[in-house]
């Protein structure tokens, strides 16, 4: 029998509003400068409040944390900076208990070169299954086509063992040894640590670095076939013995690339939506929509019960990868002025920051977040603008701790502030005694409470988040519509008309909706409904950075002709009061 | 001033000598043209050049003559009027002034226009022309239509000569200062920043005006910008054929020291008159401009100005990224990679540059003098993309007149920005 999920909707994940946070960012509990798990404990009314319904927990699991935990020692435990085992399973179960799911990490490419695994392998004879766990060579001359991803630390995908007397292949820092999977034995390893955690009610895995797990010669050793098949496998585990758990991919790709990871329904559940994110930021910057249209129309359909997953930002540097070298400059150009801010193939800057702290702009990018079709990801913090600190090494500058209030330590932590695991941000403009929770919730015009309505507003339908997607195409470039519409199964319909204004100056644009004549649009935050659609193309004013969310609801039913007698303005129309039949009529009729 | 004997009415009974001497009656005339300091050869020539632009007698009904001719202080003993005398006695119109200058700028300068306004009024002239260096390099026929252009009935309050060049004279006017005022003030003199002028009187006077707060705080010296003082008031603006002229050279040859100051000049006239130029919205069919022939001879070697390009792109990153948008900036990294052969910077290119660097100027984005230094190898960087297109066969003047039509067009990017000086666009 299938272990029960913590929600009876198997497609939870396609109206999920999925909320990314660190555990040691979020809040501290017992005062040792690192967030801990009864501290994210303590805050989970506050993410109910928010409105998210399913939090994504960066790893958390022993590690030396040289990659912030992407390094991991051991699969089936917990970091004892962030509490215990025991200390997961009360989050799990608070979680649950306010109807929130759980998605935590399956890093399922590499170890950390700490983990007891390794440190067999290097020892282990060579040809062994202990050996095998990892990739290794003599030389480093393999699998030459592969391109180096950190490139700013790493400098070959190979790294020379001195216990070992050999190389192992490792795709991202050197102390990150790729898993060996045409070893039979680590799929099985890693299904036990999958099951492990799905055991406990987590529902739903990411998995890290999915397209690298194999390697081959003459290749670029991504997207291998063989990585499918051990999707497949992963998935057809999670199939039998759970129900309602997803898989979501980690595949930094082209979208025709990321599509096989979905296979035909039978592999990931999910998938990020890499390429188009940085789209986003360029057609902002340009103020011209062609730059998501163009790469909405390299999307190719994904099967019914597959998702995309969205993002603006997140724990990594807002990679560039996945963009032309000449896109790739321009960023740079319009987002990373500092070449501090760059790092790898990316800008690590938050949300904030990287708008310049502009709320038209920040507003407008989360409207489109929360009405593409996918489940939007927030990355803890730009609900409330946090901003970030670039002086801080490798990713560390956005993922500083939560500002809660604005007392010492931003609320975080009672702990001396030098013991903090990072500082907190401390400037005028985006400091935590400018930028934080306690500010926000009690001024009714906060970033913090737009979200809220936002993101409540979003769950009113499920247009947003399973719906399709027709882009429309106005001679005004720098207006972005599209329609969503939803056909539920028990026969009710949405349809909802989003235009947004990349332009920091106000737009005119012209729609032709002549095939949706004789509807409404009611604008969906106020309720106002606007002028009706005809076939004549329909007219609207955007101011900057705005946007429109309309419904297009039914217009008025024409009124059927009345069976009794037309009366003219002119008669009056006398209410008598009715008499009880029992009174005697003061002037009887004569007989 | 010096009265010459057909000043003095020997009429007159002979003064009292114990009085003292009566006040010597100012010349008048309708013109006055006023020189600037030249060495002795140059004015001598300067001067037998506007002799035989004025040969005939034209005397107006008192006696007096018509044209003026105001020559600086610092004119050697061999005295002008002898080279007058000689090359024109007394039939000639003209008659000699002089006044106080010791300028040296290639430019006519404040001081210039505010001793010419005061000679023209103190004389009754109807309307000045200012002659700037190399005034010998003239041709006479210029002057004298100069001269009829200003006396006629309907003429423009400010006329300016268009020089015929050669194609890689004049550069800094034909990069920044001829498009720039033609987009902004919808005026098409081809040289706005002219070395020689012909002012009405009221011209003269609003441009007297205008030097005051300069000369009184001791610069002389400062630049004035007459085509944007008659679009503020609405004057008409008025251009005739000058021919070749030559060029005054520079004493330094130092051309970030010469951009900056006419390019700062330039740039802070354009943020005192922002009210002006951004309701000038509709603009003028092109300007025509005759087609110049010119000698090309031997081009000129654009290696080093394509080098200091490619050093300030390595060095200069930081200071263009505060001023250029992306998209400017990704043009600017285009160009550094391309072949020498092939360098090219197009017109669209420059005209944000030239419209951003304006808006930082306004802005104070950086400390002005760093900012334009920061100008410099991209100025060098369009002409030698200018010289190297003349040189496979473009017609240099096309070349232009293009650019100025880019100029206009992109204006409302200017006005935009201008207006919302937000960093954050494409």
């Amino acid at each position: 029998m299938k272990r029960a999920a913590s929600t009876s909707d198997p497609l939870w994940f396609k109206d999920a509003i999925i909320y990314e946070l660190h555990v040691r960012s979020f809040q501290d509990s017992n005062a040792d400068g690192i967030g801990d798990f009864p501290g994210l404990l303590s805050r989970l009314d506050y993410l109910r409040d928010l409105g998210v319904t399913c939090l994504w927990l960066l790893p958390f699991f022993p590690s030396p944390l040289r990659d912030d935990g992407y390094d991991i020692a051991n699969y089936v435990d917990v970091n004892p900076s962030y509490g215990t085992l025991n200390d997961f399973k009360l989050f799990l179960d608070a979680a649950h208990q306010r109807g929130m799911q759980v998605l935590i990490e399956l890093v399922v490419n590499h170890t950390s070169d700490q983990h007891p695994w390794f440190q067999a392998a290097r020892r282990a004879p060579s040809g062994s299954t202990e050996r095998d766990f990892y990739v290794w060579s003599p030389d480093n001359q393999r699998y030459k086509e592969a391109r180096i991803i950190f490139s700013d630390t790493e400098k070959s995908n190979w790294t020379w063992d001195e216990v070992a007397g050999a190389y192992y292949w490792h795709r991202f820092f050197s102390h990150q040894p790729d898993l060996n999977y045409d070893n039979p034995a680590v799929m099985e390893e890693v299904l036990k640590a999958m099951r492990f955690w799905l055991d406990l009610g987590v529902d739903a895995l990411r998995m890290d670095a999915i397209p690298y797990i194999y390697e081959r010669e003459g290749t670029n050793c991504e997207n291998l076939p063989e990585t499918h098949v051990a999707i497949k496998r992963f998935r057809a585990a999670i199939d039998e013995g759970y129900s309602n758990r997803i898989i979501l991919a980690e595949a930094n790709q082209w979208p025709t690339d990321v599509r096989p990871y979905f296979g035909d329904g039978d592999e990931c559940h999910m998938a990020f939506h890499f390429p188009l994110m940085p789209r986003i930021y360029m057609a902002l910057r340009q103020e011209d929509r062609m730059p998501i249209i163009d790469i909405m129309a390299q999307t190719p359909t994904i099967p019914d019960g597959c998702q995309w997953a969205l993002f603006l930002r997140n724990h990594d540097e807002l990679t560039l990868e996945m963009v032309s070298s000449d896109e790739r400059d321009y960023m740079y150009y319009s987002y990373s002025a500092d070449p501090r801010m760059r790092v790898n193939v990316g800008i690590r800057r938050r949300l904030a920051p990287l708008l310049d702290n502009n709320r038209g702009r920040i507003e407008l990018l989360n409207s489109l977040l929360f009405s593409f079709p996918g489940t939007p990801i927030l990355y803890y913090g730009d609900e409330i603008g946090m901003g970030d600190n670039i002086y801080l090494g490798d990713r560390n500058g956005v993922r500083t701790p939560m500002q809660w209030t604005s007392d010492r330590n931003a609320g975080f932590s009672r702990a001396v502030p030098a013991r903090l695991y990072a500082p907190v941000i401390m400037d005028p403009i985006w400091g935590y005694q400018a930028i934080n929770v306690e500010a926000q919730l009690s001024d009714q015009s906060s970033l913090l409470h737009w979200t809220c309505n936002m993101i409540a507003l979003r769950k009113l339908f499920h247009v947003f988040g399973r719906g399709t997607l027709e882009f429309l195409s106005p001679a005004n470039r720098k207006v972005l519509a599209y329609i969503r519409h939803y056909d539920a199964p028990d026969g009710h319909s949405e349809t909802v008309l989003c235009c947004a204004n990349l332009s920091r100056f106000a737009q005119p644009v012209e729609l032709d909706l002549a095939h949706l004549a004789g509807r409404v649009p009611v604008e969906m935050l106020g309720y106002v409904p606007f002028p009706p659609i005809t076939d004549k193309p329909y007219p609207l004013s955007l101011a900057p950075y705005s946007f429109f969310w309309l419904e297009l609801q039914p217009g008025p039913e024409a009124p059927r002709p009345s069976a009794l007698p037309q009366q003219n303005e002119a008669t009056e129309i006398i209410m008598r009061p009715l008499k009880p039949s029992n009174e005697v009529a003061e002037n009887p009729p004569s007989t | 001033m010096t009265p010459t004997s057909s000043d003095v009415d020997t009429r007159q009974p002979t003064p009292d000598a114990t009085a003292p001497a009566p006040e010597p009656t100012p010349l008048t005339g309708d013109l006055l043209i006023c020189l600037t300091p030249l060495p002795p050869e140059d004015l001598e020539a300067t001067l037998k050049n506007l002799a035989g632009a004025f040969p005939e007698q034209q005397t107006a009904g008192n006696g007096n003559s018509n044209i003026l001719v105001a020559i600086p202080d610092a004119a050697p003993a061999s005295s002008p009027d002898s080279v007058l005398s000689t090359a024109a006695p007394d039939s000639s119109p003209l008659r000699l002034l002089h006044y106080s200058s010791s300028s040296t700028a290639l430019f006519l300068t404040a001081a210039d226009y505010l001793n010419a306004f005061k000679m023209a009024q103190e004389h009754n002239a109807r309307a000045c022309i200012l002659l700037g260096p190399e005034s010998q390099t003239l041709n006479p026929g210029f002057v004298r239509d100069l001269a009829a252009a200003l006396l006629g009935s309907s003429a423009a309050d400010l006329i300016l000569p268009h020089y015929r060049l050669g194609p890689n004279n004049g550069l800094v006017n034909s990069a920044i200062l001829y498009p720039v005022t033609r987009a902004l003030y919808r005026q098409c003199p081809r040289f706005p920043q002219a070395i020689d002028v012909g002012l009405s009187l009221r011209m003269a006077e609003r441009l007297a005006m205008a030097a005051q707060p300069f000369t009184a705080a001791g610069q002389n010296d400062a630049i004035l910008w007459p085509v944007a003082e008659a679009a503020s008031a609405n004057w008409p603006v008025a251009e005739i054929d000058a021919g070749p002229r030559g060029l005054p050279q520079p004493a330094s040859t130092d051309l970030n020291a010469l951009l900056s100051e006419t390019a700062g000049s330039f740039f802070s006239d354009i943020e005192a008159r922002a009210s002006i130029w951004q309701r000038v919205r509709f603009y003028q069919p092109g300007c025509a401009t005759p087609e110049t022939p010119f000698s090309t001879g031997t081009l000129p070697d654009v290696s080093p100005m394509l080098e200091a390009f490619r050093v300030a792109y390595t060095n200069l990153q930081e200071i263009w990224s505060l001023v250029l948008p992306p998209q400017t900036l990704l043009g600017l990294k285009h160009l550094s990679l391309m072949p020498p052969a092939g360098f090219r910077m197009n017109d669209e290119l420059w005209t944000r540059i030239v419209y951003d660097f304006i808006l930082a100027y306004r802005l104070r984005t950086i400390n002005r003098g760093h900012l334009l230094g920061a100008l410099t190898p991209l100025y060098l960087a369009w002409v030698a993309s200018h010289i190297l297109l003349t040189g496979a066969g473009a017609a240099p003047e096309q070349h232009i007149e293009d650019l100025a039509a880019t100029f206009e067009r992109d204006k409302a990017y200017l006005v935009s920005r201008w207006r919302w000086p937000d960093r954050f666009n494409p």
